[in-house]
């Protein structure tokens, strides 16, 4: 039997040992980077879908982790699948990547009108989806996973400077969007 | 813009970023932390999935198999090319291929509304297809009918979720995350997988019931032909009339005959998966040796080599009154384990050709031979019989 590695081993230390078979190991990965896997998707397709695409991804992952020539780009390597996954995701479902809104939600909340009511999430949300890709996932990860930009840069493999770049405009460019929101709500 | 695009890329002198949005450190901005916390609902929370045992590297990398053997690599990738092509035209001509180009299988609603990814399947005689990767979940009042490819159904009852890994040509493979299903497979042994997140059920030509339950644990009841149960280097094999359990952290447990005694499959159970004191351990296996019926060889040959030294020993001469050592096996062979002497042991029970199970062991691949295809056909028809 394979021991469970300990909680202290490190990503590649995990990413060996997953090559080996060891599915604790795969499973310490997952609690470790199903978080950027999460914000990566959230990104791109509606949430209703995200939960399963993240299994998904992990799934996918799992038999290919062999062919991961140098454990320390597993956080890169796997960021690409998940981005793929997205990309899948549309062709399969036949709709564009600009209309998150159009699949349902898995539980919508539904108005007294029949409508499906909106919390502010789901407002800061699309505010955050017309920003550029870059800016879009690095503040995902940041603002509603909760990582920091150090660890940002850690788990996707981007450099500090890339990510504080994406953290600090992407950041301007959402005030911007959010300001134009309410004021266009005033005016209303 | 594109993550290539800014690698590399830093903040002029005249702009910083600040401190708290960066690390969380310094002062808190306001606008940040409101936004974090409308945000936070969204944050992911789901638990680790338990993984499947049996993806491997073989998957990803599907190869020629033995034809790279017989034929010179470029008739190999031309045959492969005009492979592909003809494949391609067939599919062109079925009108079905133009509703999904996923390789997937067929469900039928038998209750409830099951759901095929994030599609609820509704109505007396609703059809929808599995596609790899996607999961069909039935709640506590569904269940479905799969149709796995041309090779077997299988039936998923109330509270169960079933994943679809990988369907083609001599493998079909899915993942029974929790819940119960009931196969009946009349594929050649080997080519129909069932992965829990306990043990790996390899079916060898059979109809089983196949249960997980919400901790991971599970039971195979193997009712014709039998099935191979294989996790963290243990191997069970459960022929028509037997059970196996399988835990989490072990793996599958001993088989035993469902009409075994009581005391029996309680020290099974206790030699499996009890955290034992060498007394209690002596006493289970006492109760075992002692309770054992003829046809309960079946258990004592899985316990001779889920046992050591004396208590080998003892196994050995048990089995050895039900089962007469045939040629070639010696108690010295048994007692080091020696493969190809438990094999030809196994081989004496008459339970099923264990040669079959090494082939895939060591291949992943089922069974070639032609005489176990025409067995296979002929349980088809047995089975069919059965159904009508």
């Amino acid at each position: 039997m394979i021991a469970a590695p300990p909680f202290a081993a490190t990503d590649a230390e995990l990413v060996r040992a997953a090559q080996r078979g060891d599915r604790n190991a795969f499973g310490a990965l997952y609690e470790r980077y199903a978080g950027m896997v999460h914000g990566i998707l959230l990104g791109r397709v509606p949430a209703s879908a995200v939960e399963d695409l993240v299994q998904d991804v992990f799934l996918k992952a799992m038999p290919r982790i062999t062919s991961l020539r140098d454990p320390d780009h597993f956080g890169g390597w796997l960021a690409a699948i998940a981005r793929n996954r997205a990309v899948d995701f549309f062709r399969e479902s036949n709709a564009a990547p600009g209309h998150l809104e159009d699949v349902p939600q898995a539980e919508p909340k539904s108005t007294e009108a029949g409508g499906v009511e909106k919390t502010e999430a789901d407002f800061v949300l699309a505010a955050i989806r017309q920003l550029p890709e870059a800016y879009r996932e690095t503040l995902i990860l940041r603002l509603v996973e909760g990582m920091t930009g150090p660890e940002i840069a850690l788990r996707t493999g981007l450099t500090h400077g890339s990510v504080r770049v994406n953290l600090h405009r992407g950041m301007q460019q959402l005030r911007q969007i959010l300001e134009g929101v309410e004021k266009s709500a005033v005016k209303r | 813009m594109n993550q290539r695009k800014l690698q590399g890329e830093d903040l002029p002198d005249n702009e910083r970023i600040d401190s708290y949005l960066w690390d969380g450190t310094g002062e808190p901005n306001a606008e940040v932390q409101r936004l974090e916390k409308a945000l936070l609902e969204l944050r992911h929370r789901g638990a680790a999935p338990a993984f499947p045992l049996a993806v491997s590297l073989s998957e990803e990398k599907p190869g020629l198999g033995f034809l790279s053997l017989i034929w010179p690599r470029r008739f190999v990738a031309l045959a492969a090319v005009s492979m592909i092509a003809i494949i391609g035209i067939a599919f062109a001509l079925k009108k079905e291929s133009l509703t999904s180009s996923r390789p997937g299988w067929e469900v039928a609603l038998i209750d409830g509304t099951p759901v095929i990814g994030r599609h609820s399947m509704q109505g007396s005689g609703a059809k929808g297809k599995l596609e790899v990767g996607q999961v069909l979940v039935t709640n506590e009042n569904s269940r479905a009918n799969i149709t796995v490819a041309e090779i077997g159904e299988i039936q998923v009852d109330p509270g169960s979720r079933v994943r679809l890994i990988q369907t083609s040509r001599d493998r079909k493979h899915i993942f029974l995350e929790e819940g119960t299903i009931h196969a009946a497979i009349w594929a050649p042994p080997g080519e129909f997988v069932v992965d829990t997140p306990s043990a790996v059920a390899v079916d060898l030509g059979c109809m089983y019931t196949l249960h997980v339950a919400p901790d991971g644990t599970g039971l195979l009841l193997t009712t014709l032909g039998w099935v191979g149960f294989h996790s963290n280097g243990r191997d069970s094999f459960i022929p028509a009339g037997a059970v196996c359990p399988t835990h989490h952290k072990v793996g599958p447990g001993t088989p035993y005959f469902s009409d075994a005694s009581e005391a029996f499959r309680n020290a099974l159970s206790q030699l499996d998966f009890g955290s034992l004191t060498d007394e209690a351990r002596a006493g289970a296996l006492q109760t075992i040796l002692s309770q054992a019926r003829k046809e309960d060889a079946l258990s004592l040959w899985h316990l001779l080599s889920r046992t050591e030294g004396s208590e080998r020993a003892q196994v050995y001469a048990r089995f050895a009154e039900f089962v007469p050592p045939p040629q070639g096996v010696t108690r010295d062979g048994i007692l080091q384990l020696d493969q190809r002497q438990l094999d030809l042991w196994w081989n004496a029970l008459d339970l099923g050709d264990i040669s079959i199970w090494r082939f895939w062991e060591q291949t992943g691949q089922p069974s070639k031979s032609q005489a176990i295809r025409e067995q296979m056909r002929q349980k088809k028809e047995e089975l069919l019989k059965q159904s009508r």
